[in-house]
């Protein structure tokens, strides 16, 4: 009777565990099921932000991205959203555009690249009119109500240039002695004046510019080696349709007279001259001072076709304006300028930079 | 949850398939609303994805109304076209108060707090050019027209690339959905199937509890009808029907043994007091027999006697007559109650008649006493067990002496006994013979001619018969020449309850 009890009661309890099991089967098939459709929905950064930042740079190449990022991570330490406008839509609009619509939406604060055009020059009174402050970056408009302008200081870069101009003489020069020794009678062309070419922006014709063109000119005046002569030309490239700048950069070496050393003084302009320079075979011939350290343009210097070029730290720049719009939004004014880091790259120090990037890949 | 067990225990046979049906149907119920949730769910996740696409197209559509229903207006001001204008502004103003206006993380929310924006912009000066057309302001409203035209194409653009990009992005949701939902069908079955497995082990092990007493029940039941009524009493586990069973099947068990033992007890009863029966039956054919040996013929000695009688009438020998007539009447009582019960009465009467013979033959020698309790008279006993035992009362004590011979009768009561004791005053009897007579081996020499041939142990058998006891007769005698008593114990109470 005692044994049919317990049997009666273990049998209860088995019953009692397979109910139990099927709940528990039901409830762990729901619960990882939900966490699917969870996992799923939740993925997105719904957080909200105070203040709404957009950029405006003309085009989307990685410079810009890079102070991008810069100004990105800035913004969310200050819990505000940074957006690049290039690129965000499927029709390809300009600076312009791309402000008036910023201006319509109302945004918190505008970081543009700027130039000295009267268009831009309404379109940031406009904005700034309608209560939204403007930062320029890189480009200024001196002449407009904008708060402030992030930049790099333009004297500092020409005399970078100026100094690599001479270094570049330099070298060849030793080059060139040194060949002389052998073939003596060549030695009249010693005279001839060293042709450096700088590619400027054509429409841009903004005092940074300016500032630069007399950097380089100052240092290579007063550091040039005795009895040396340098011819320098500005020679304007224009980049107000697409693809013109390469065709301008295409011309130059079409037309023959190439000079010996060309600064450029953009992204663009570098990786055109450089792939040009390949393509027409003048390796060793033109000498290239880039500008920004793309993966392509570290990759022409090491392999000696870039003599150098000039890295800006982008992410300071980037920083650099949120930090003015911010101070604006919470103080009424800022500082006028901001002038970003630059550091020179060439065959000595570009091992660092690619290992940096292979970093940054990974 | 006791009292509920208990409950469910007493559930009815039907109760209990009916609950194990329903429980089983629940769970699997329970779990096909699940996966419907789920798929439900999945469904209108699925739905989300290209919900947005179409808001947007909605919106760029609205848009375009209002664009189109102001170009009317400027072009033709008709009050149609104002009406248009007005109503597809409200229409797009609904529309746009629908988005959201927070910057979050997400790119689409920021692209439609832009659109957002743009579009109040953009109605606002829709609005103004309206009303500089009204005004026939042509200078401004052209202007305004081109201002609101290039809102118009910025916002148109900012929808479609919003469009576009979601789109993708909901191209790829769209992919991993389907991969979610190939993963939701796989753990559905999953679960589907462990589901099932649990519920047929359920059914199996309720339906075995359920089952289990009426196998009992039905292995009992063949035992039963095999011939083995000594089987264990099952164990009642529930109320219901099959509890009633069993019950019931116990109930019949226990009866049927007993209504057996209670048939074979009567039975054994029937059987010896048969057996009984066929002895005494057997006794009285052996006396017959006997009497038959010895007497010719009784009727025809009954009816000679009788004529003799009526002769010694008419000759006027009275005691002749007497004698006669005692002697009719003696083998009339043999002849008649041969084989009957009687009454002590009657029994007496014989003796009386046989002992007036035995005077007349050997002329009185016999001195004959009676000493009768009259209330016993009417018990009943066997017949031809007092004139046998007087007999050898006669034969075997009073002859064999000298002087007068003397017969002591009396009738008495002795606790619930009737005694009948016969008394002599002849040789008596040696201790031994006492015993060899009670026990019946006591072989009697040759009937003599004065005998009825019927021996003592044919009374003794009778008499145990009957009385269904071995007491039934005791012989005293203390010594030689002291005489014999023999006493007879008739069982009462029976005899009087069998009167009444």
């Amino acid at each position: 009777m005692k044994e049919k009890k317990l049997k009666k009661k273990t049998y209860m309890w088995y019953l009692i565990m397979t109910i139990l099991l099927i709940v528990i089967t039901l409830t762990v098939g729901v619960s990882v099921f939900s966490y699917y459709i969870n996992h799923f929905t939740k993925e997105q950064d719904v957080n909200q932000y105070d203040k709404y930042y957009v950029m405006i740079a003309g085009d989307d190449s990685s410079l810009w991205q890079s102070v991008y990022e810069g100004a990105y991570d800035a913004g969310l330490q200050e819990n505000s959203y940074v957006d690049l406008l290039d690129g965000v839509f499927d029709k390809s609009y300009s600076k312009e555009d791309l402000m008036r619509i910023a201006i319509a939406s109302e945004v918190d604060g505008i970081i543009v690249v700027a130039d000295e055009s009267d268009e831009m020059t309404e379109l940031i009174n406009e904005a700034v009119e309608k209560g939204i402050p403007v930062v320029t970056l890189y480009g200024d408009n001196t002449h407009s109500a904008r708060c402030s302008f992030v930049g790099i200081g333009s004297y500092d870069l020409g005399r970078e240039y100026g100094r690599q101009v001479l270094e570049i003489v330099d070298n060849t020069t030793i080059q060139a002695e040194a060949e002389a020794a052998e073939e003596p009678i060549e030695e009249t062309t010693a005279a001839e004046p060293v042709k450096v070419m700088v590619l400027v922006n054509a429409n841009a014709m903004d005092s940074a510019q300016n500032i630069l063109c007399s950097g380089i000119q100052d240092t290579i005046e007063r550091e040039k080696p005795e009895g040396m002569q340098f011819e320098m030309s500005l020679v304007p490239i224009d980049d107000e349709n697409a693809f013109s700048v390469e065709e301008s950069i295409r011309d130059i070496f079409r037309e023959g007279e190439l000079p010996d050393i060309i600064i450029c003084l953009n992204e663009l302009n570098t990786t055109c001259v450089y792939q040009a320079v390949v393509d027409y075979n003048k390796v060793g011939q033109v000498n290239i001072l880039g500008y920004y350290d793309s993966d392509t343009i570290i990759k022409a210097i090491d392999r000696n076709v870039i003599y150098a070029t000039i890295s800006i730290d982008t992410k300071q720049m980037g920083k650099f304006c949120v930090e003015a719009l911010t101070e604006y939004n919470t103080y009424g004014n800022t500082s006028q300028y901001f002038t970003a880091d630059i550091a020179l790259i060439n065959k000595r120090n570009v091992a660092l930079y690619m290992e940096g990037d292979e970093e940054d890949e990974e | 949850m006791k009292s509920k067990l208990r409950n469910l225990k007493n559930l009815s046979l039907q109760g209990k398939i009916s609950s194990i049906y329903i429980l089983t149907n629940i769970l699997v119920f329970v779990v096909n609303v699940l996966l419907i949730m789920g798929i439900n769910r999945m469904s209108n996740e699925m739905e989300m994805v290209y919900r947005d696409n179409l808001q947007l197209n909605e919106l760029a559509q609205a848009l375009d109304e209002v664009q189109n229903s102001m170009t009317d207006y400027l072009n033709a001001k008709t009050s149609d076209s104002l009406e248009d204008y007005y109503r597809s502004e409200q229409d797009y103003q609904n529309l746009i108060n629908n988005l959201t206006d927070e910057v979050t993380g997400i790119s689409y929310d920021r692209m439609k707090r832009n659109i957002k924006h743009m579009s109040e912009q953009y109605l606002e000066i829709t609005d103004q050019t309206i009303e500089a057309k009204r005004g026939r302001n042509v200078e401004k409203y052209s202007v305004r027209y081109e201002n609101a035209t290039q809102l118009y194409d910025y916002i148109n653009t900012y929808i479609y690339s919003l469009n576009n990009e979601q789109f993708i992005s909901n191209s790829e949701n769209y992919n991993e959905l389907a991969q979610t939902f190939r993963m939701f069908e796989t753990i559905g079955i999953g679960v589907m199937f462990v589901v099932i497995i649990f519920n047929v082990y359920i059914i199996i092990k309720m339906v075995e509890t359920l089952i289990s007493p009426l196998k009992a029940l039905s292995k009992s039941a063949d035992e039963v009808a095999n011939g083995n009524f000594n089987i264990k009493v099952l164990d009642v586990q529930s109320e219901d029907e099959i509890g009633v069973v069993t019950r019931a099947f116990n109930q019949m068990v226990v009866s049927i043994r007993l209504y057996i033992e209670r048939i074979r007890r009567s039975m054994e009863v029937e059987r010896a007091m048969k057996e009984n029966e066929l002895k005494m039956e057997a006794h009285l054919k052996d006396a017959q027999l006997k009497y038959l040996q010895a007497q010719i013929n009784p009727h025809f000695l009954f009816n000679t006697l009788n004529a003799g009688a009526q002769l010694a009438m008419l000759e006027g020998a009275d005691r002749t007559y007497e004698y006669v007539q005692n002697m009719a009447e003696f083998f009339r009582y043999n002849v008649k109650k041969g084989d009957e019960i009687v009454s002590i009465r009657e029994e007496i009467e014989l003796v009386d008649n046989y002992i007036y013979i035995l005077n007349v033959r050997f002329s009185g020698d016999i001195h004959y006493e009676k000493k009768i309790d009259k209330s016993l008279l009417q018990i009943q006993m066997p017949s031809m067990i007092l004139q046998p035992i007087v007999e050898n009362c006669v034969n075997h004590g009073i002859r064999e002496m000298a002087g007068e011979g003397k017969i002591y009768l009396s009738v008495y009561r002795l606790d619930d006994m009737a005694c009948i004791s016969i008394r002599d005053n002849g040789i008596g009897m040696s201790q031994e013979t006492i015993e060899k007579v009670l026990s019946g081996t006591y072989r009697e020499e040759e009937l003599t001619g004065d005998s009825n041939g019927i021996g003592m142990d044919n009374v003794i058998g009778r008499l145990k018969l009957f009385t269904e006891s071995e007491d039934v007769m005791s012989i005293i005698s203390e010594g030689t020449d002291k005489g014999t008593e023999v006493i007879i114990y008739l069982q009462m109470r029976e005899r009087e309850e069998d009167d009444v």
